[in-house]
């Protein structure tokens, strides 16, 4: 029997079993061929960035971003607004994020994965609609930036006698079209 | 049939399947992509003065949409600034378009010795940019055009310094 050196000593030479090795090579194949497809084309700023909103009571509004594997926000550019402006919104300070050194801008503070922010309306009547406005820009671990994107969930806040209920994603209108 | 002749076509059937993917999605079609739009701006630099990019018909005209808060943008122009240095004599130019504030723009281009055009443009250069394939608006975005003004590549992303050199010696 032939025998091939190895690190560990000498191990005898198997014969190639030719039914399962090249199906198996052609469906490694089709593997990559088919991740190409999806690892070729980058997400556009609202899929990679999803923000999403909902009431978790009168003057509550629970903030979302859901940011796709492979992609990060800088914490700095994150900013919210509301519509109409006289409902009073408050943002508090922004969770912390991973500490990055940028060679231009310094210390900056980047987001992975889910972030949550819970955001106050002061002055919001009951019955009123609003609007959640949420500016935010980010990067593909790839290479690629984006730049600042808007996006946007209404939400119907309860009329005074009934209990909250919980919204879901309104219309998303992204600042570039 | 035979199992090897079977295991063969499946083979380059799945292999020829691999290849079309690649291709599909390495080729853009830039069939009616014109740079008519492109050569009609004129963008201030960052001392404020108005250039129109059709000073620069009939050079090989390198595009760079970039912006001093894109990481991947900063790290590839010192390449960028070489390959001007080298191939500028040749007739290539590289002209930067940063959506961006001229200051930004200005102390970043000083930093890096920048020596070619950097242009400031705001939205309507972001979506000149879509217009000519850059479907996510996302930076950096670069466009190879010939000296008879056509666009000969678009690429998204940082470009590898192999990637340009061999679009621009094909041209020269």
């Amino acid at each position: 029997m032939d025998r091939l050196p190895t690190s560990t000593g000498l191990l005898p030479k198997r014969q190639p079993r030719d039914g399962r090795a090249l199906p198996a090579l052609a469906a490694a194949l089709l593997l990559v061929a088919l991740s190409a497809f999806s690892q070729g084309n980058p997400l556009p700023a609202e899929k990679a960035f999803r923000f999403s909103a909902r009431l978790l009571d009168a003057h509550t509004v629970e903030a979302r971003f859901f940011i796709a594997e492979g992609y990060y926000l800088y914490r700095d550019r994150v900013h919210f607004a509301v519509e109409p402006a006289g409902a009073g919104l408050s943002v508090p300070p922004l969770p912390g994020g991973q500490v990055k050194e940028d060679q231009f801008f310094g210390r900056v503070e980047t987001y992975r994965g889910d972030v949550v922010v819970k955001l106050t309306l002061n002055d919001a009547k009951p019955g009123q609609q609003v609007v959640i406005e949420a500016q935010s820009q980010g990067c593909a671990d790839i290479g690629l930036c984006y730049p600042p994107t808007v996006q946007r969930v209404t939400l119907a806040l309860p009329e005074a006698s009934v209990v909250p209920q919980t919204s879901g994603d309104g219309g998303k209108k992204p600042w570039l079209n | 049939m035979r199992r090897r002749v079977r295991n063969a076509l499946l083979l380059g059937g799945v292999g020829a399947l691999a290849l079309a993917a690649g291709l599909w999605f390495a080729a853009p079609d830039r069939g009616e992509l014109s740079s008519d739009r492109l050569f009609a701006l004129e963008l201030p630099d960052t001392a404020g003065v108005k250039q129109p990019l059709k000073q620069w018909r009939g050079k090989i005209l390198v595009v760079n949409f970039w912006a001093t808060w894109c990481e991947p943008c900063r790290e590839e122009m010192p390449e960028f600034a070489r390959a001007q240095s080298e191939l500028g004599p040749r007739g290539v130019q590289f002209v930067g378009i940063a959506v961006d504030q001229a200051d930004k723009v200005g102390r970043f281009a000083k930093e890096i010795n920048l020596n070619y055009p950097a242009l400031v443009g705001g939205y309507e250069a972001m979506e000149l940019s879509r217009s000519v394939g850059n479907e996510l608006v996302a930076l950096p975005f670069t466009i190879v055009i010939d000296r008879n003004g056509r666009i000969a590549d678009t690429h998204l992303g940082p470009m590898k310094p192999q990637q340009l050199r061999s679009i621009l010696d094909k041209m020269l």
